[in-house]
């Protein structure tokens, strides 16, 4: 009888720093990064969903106003001709009228008139105020992303703490994962579906880390906006706001409300430096008043914060301008934030790729609660009530989406687009009451598909047909068919094959 | 003038930023540690973040790269999928960390709600409003850097108190982060 020859010892890898973080630690953060979540799961998804397609908010504007006029620029006597027209249109108590000028990325001259009762024009090539001015559907969908249509300042608070809680989960989600750099390239599919959603979970969530952080807190930043200037301005100021946005922002022209003839905006165009910018808005202030004034703004290329501004007096002098590359930082920060924040800097390849990364933000809070209520399910104690409700929300309120979509090509009208998306969120949730989270997922499912196709072709019906004049209305109809069809031909498949447990995740 | 382009940049951003990605694979992946392909990895997607600033503009080129390089990299991810094993299954699920279970009390989970909402929001605000009326450097940078330092410092407080089983701890330091640099700002003023 020999003696057992002793093992070779196994190589020591070394740990990496996430892998030395105590058990006891990982545990205690997951439980705050799992309570975090779920507290605010279902606002962080509506409004990463809701981002995400309001990535596409200019497109979005080309495709309800497809018989409006296309333009590639549009010469100072147009656009006065616009301007007066706009104001003659606007009604009583024009306060101020915002000129955007055409862009390759939207070749409409519109013209929004702040009056008793606010409107909004498109004008044609010679200024002539013309047809498609109904932005019932994109209104809706960048208000709802902005302050969830309810008043501006609470929405917009309450849009910047989900914004402070996703960064908040960004951190708790990171330290709770000792395994990230081993486990970086690992997407298991298969087996376990909390495993599966775990893995793509935490793919996710690592790789993308920058764009969500990103995201995050420049939408924090915007949303808390209001109430961080008006903690600094009673702290520092002594309540006086004003004095705060005077740092960024130019100072109002000197008031006189006489009445006056509608500004004449041709002798400031020439006054503006012929330096290789590009003018993309205007902005009018009292412009039937004497002491009516105009900003406008210069494009730079390739500059992504800020622009130069030049204001106006009715008589054509220049009482203040701005160039952007003289910037400091914190201006060119604040400059930036916007264009950051809604992927509108690079072009129709960085708005894909944001629409893209929002998506997994969104699929990320979903399956977050997905893996929750999995792993209740796994220890024997499964909540089919949350399971309901959660899958109520996450089909409900893209089907609303798709829903509001209709109602507002249909209508022409944002409070309708809102009462059916309403309608629709609160119908499904009703409906998690009787019907099991697998069949809400499948009509869910089936509905936005559904309600997709029905507005391409409300869309055909009643905004330009096959004569729409801008191509972006047939790619943006397309991609919806595409899109609705890929929906309902998902909803067969899983009709054929029934997923375990809960069946939640979007598309 | 118009942007310039930024269509096949960025598909030179995603190559690299791909194959640095497809790198760091091939060592995490490994029984070995490999030194080389991780820094080279990490080197190309540096490059591929960092060079468009040349090409698209300085702060526009390397954010268009960070959105293309995260969808490389996924891409790369979603490349290397493998198909579980039911076998498997049970092993790797002990691996996984789970939740603690921590026993409270009503009262803990409101005042622990409460730290990781108004509190730390408050306390959080008072480093914003020190930080632009402490540091110096233009008026505008401290304003905008400490609304920046807003939403980050609350988030971490949410982080923390949501996982601190020590709720008083938490409570002592957020009252007093936001007394000191309430105070602080209040005293030295904005100039």
């Amino acid at each position: 009888m020999t003696a057992a020859a002793p093992k070779p010892a196994k190589p020591v890898r070394k740990k990496d720093l996430m892998s030395r973080i105590p058990a006891g630690f990982v545990r205690a953060v997951l439980r705050g990064h799992s309570s975090l979540g779920l507290a605010f799961a279902a606002l962080i998804y509506l409004i990463c969903l809701s981002g995400s397609i309001a990535v596409f908010a200019h497109e979005f504007q080309r495709w309800e106003s497809a018989t409006a006029p296309q333009l590639t620029g549009a010469s100072p006597d147009a656009v006065q001709t616009a301007f007066e027209g706009a104001i003659a249109a606007g009604g009583p108590g024009v306060e101020h009228v915002y000129i955007t000028l055409p862009t390759n990325d939207f070749p409409r001259l519109l013209l929004y008139v702040d009056a008793d009762k606010d409107r909004q024009f498109v004008a044609g090539a010679d200024g002539r105020i013309a047809q498609g001015n109904d932005f019932a559907w994109t209104e809706f969908i960048t208000r709802l992303h902005i302050n969830l249509h309810l008043p501006r300042t609470w929405g917009g608070f309450l849009v910047g703490l989900i914004g402070v809680a996703l960064l908040s989960s960004l951190i708790s989600g990171i330290l709770a994962h000792p395994r990230i750099f081993r486990d970086a390239f690992h997407l298991r599919l298969g087996g376990s579906r909390r495993l599966q959603e775990a893995d793509f979970h935490n793919r996710l969530g690592v790789w993308a880390l920058p764009f969500h952080i990103l995201i995050s807190l420049s939408g924090a930043f915007l949303g808390l906006t209001t109430i961080i200037v008006g903690v600094l301005g009673m702290a520092m100021f002594n309540g006086d706001v004003n004095k705060v946005y005077a740092l960024f922002i130019p100072a109002p022209p000197v008031d006189d409300p006489r009445p006056a003839p509608v500004l004449d905006l041709r002798p400031m165009y020439a006054k503006l430096p012929q330096d290789g910018g590009r003018l993309t808005y205007i902005f009018t202030e009292h412009p039937t008043e004497t002491g009516g004034a105009a900003l406008f703004n210069v494009e730079q290329p390739d500059r992504m914060a800020g622009v130069d501004s030049y204001a106006f007096r009715r008589d054509a002098t220049i009482y203040n301008s701005d160039k952007a590359s003289e910037n400091n930082l914190g201006e060119d920060l604040l400059g930036g934030m916007g264009q950051l924040h809604f992927g509108w800097f690079g072009g129709g390849i960085v708005r894909i790729v944001y629409f893209l990364l929002g998506l997994g933000l969104t699929y990320l809070a979903a399956s977050g609660v997905n893996i929750w209520l999995a792993r209740r399910r796994d220890k024997g104690r499964p909540a089919p009530g949350w399971e309901r409700a959660w899958a109520a929300t996450v089909w409900g309120q893209p089907a609303g989406l798709a829903a509001a979509a209709v109602a507002g090509l249909a209508s022409a009208s944002t409070s309708v687009a809102i009462g059916a998306w309403l309608a629709v969120g609160i119908l499904f949730l009703l409906a998690a009451i009787r019907l099991s989270a697998t069949s809400l997922s499948r009509f869910g499912c089936l509905a936005t598909g559904a309600l997709t196709l029905l507005a391409v072709a409300v869309h055909l019906i009643l905004r330009g047909g096959l004569a729409a004049a801008d191509p972006m209305a047939w790619i943006v109809n397309a991609v919806l068919l595409a899109g609705g069809l890929l929906l309902l031909l998902r909803k067969n498949r899983g009709a054929a094959a029934p997923a375990q447990g809960p069946h939640t995740q979007p598309a | 003038m118009e942007d310039t382009p930024a269509l096949l940049p960025a598909l030179l951003i995603a190559a690299a930023a791909g194959a640095g990605a497809w790198l760091l694979r091939r060592s995490w992946q490994g029984k070995q540690q490999q030194t080389g392909p991780v820094v080279a990895g990490w080197l190309l997607i540096l490059a591929a973040i960092i060079a468009p600033a040349w090409v698209l503009g300085p702060a526009r080129g390397p954010f268009v790269a960070l959105a293309i390089v995260s969808t490389a990299a996924l891409a790369v991810v979603a490349a290397g999928y493998t198909i579980r094993q039911a076998k498997a299954r049970a092993a790797r699920e002990s691996l996984a960390p789970e939740p603690s279970d921590r026993t409270t009390t009503k009262g803990r989970e409101t005042l622990r709600w409460l730290l990781a909402g108004p509190i730390g929001m408050i306390a959080a605000m008072g480093v914003g409003i020190a930080w632009a009326a402490l540091v110096p450097g233009e008026q505008q940078t401290r304003l905008v850097v400490g609304g920046l330092i807003v939403p980050v410092a609350w988030g971490a407080c949410m982080a923390w108190t949501l996982a601190d089983n020590r709720i008083l701890r938490a409570t002592a330091v957020l009252t007093g982060v936001a007394l000191v640099s309430f105070t602080a700002a209040i005293l030295k003023g904005f100039a």
